[in-house]
């Protein structure tokens, strides 16, 4: 499931994959396969992304579908 | 935080993907590597004695890597109780004689005497109790590593609680 929230996230935020990719210690390809929900990050990267884009984790990383799960 | 300017810096994305290649290509050269030696042992008829070398780095390879395994929490060991462990100490034994069985009476031709199967059983039986010595071992110092460090983290946790 594609993750557009941390895309629009970044996007207002000014940066581009590279840019996030270089601060949070990643690289563009894994950012890039973040959002587009092919890879699960981990805790401390989520932690990292997060603070970066100046939001939550339940900012960038909950769906409404995981509450429909439970 | 850190930035990540080097250009062969791997990210966790990177190492996960690294370590499910060098594990993927462990096991393949440790298969082929069988492969070339039970070709050369039955279909070009070498020595059984040209690989003894070969032997002892898959012995070492072998009980290292199960030892690593069990030291590092990768095989989850739930609570064995000793019924658990009389059966893989059984599974060992009996693994074990048909190995030996087969080396000597089918592969090597050389139909063992009673006495001399009989001194077969009890190596086999005493290498059998090491090597399951071994993982033991291995299994209770990871154990005690990790709750060494959860400890350690619970007394981290008990002192922000309190300070805060």
């Amino acid at each position: 499931m594609k993750n557009i929230k941390m895309k629009i996230a970044r996007v207002e935020k000014g940066l581009s994959q590279e840019n996030l990719a270089d601060i949070v210690g990643a690289s563009r390809q894994t950012i890039g396969l973040i959002e587009k929900g092919s890879y699960n990050p981990s805790l401390n990267l989520c932690i990292s992304i997060a603070k970066v884009l100046d939001r939550t984790l339940n900012d960038l990383f909950w769906s409404e579908e995981n509450e429909k799960k439970q | 935080m850190k930035k990540n300017n080097r250009p062969f810096n791997m990210d966790e994305r990177s190492k996960l993907v690294a370590y499910k290649v060098i594990a993927m290509m462990y096991f393949m050269t440790i298969l082929s590597m069988q492969g070339v030696i039970m070709y050369k042992q039955f279909a070009l008829g070498q020595s059984i004695h040209d690989f003894e070398g070969f032997a002892v780095i898959f012995l070492v390879n072998v009980l290292f890597l199960l030892a690593a395994l069990l030291y590092f929490g990768a095989i989850p060991l739930r609570k064995l109780n000793l019924k658990s462990i009389a059966l893989i100490y059984g599974l060992f034994v009996v693994l074990g004689l048909l190995f030996t069985f087969l080396k000597y009476n089918v592969f090597q031709k050389m139909g063992l005497s009673f006495i001399e199967i009989m001194d077969k059983i009890i190596i086999v039986v005493v290498l059998c109790s090491l090597i399951l010595l071994f993982f033991a071992v291995f299994a209770l110092l990871g154990k005690r590593k990790m709750n060494k460090e959860l400890e350690n983290k619970r007394y981290i946790i008990d002192f922000k609680l309190l300070s805060s």
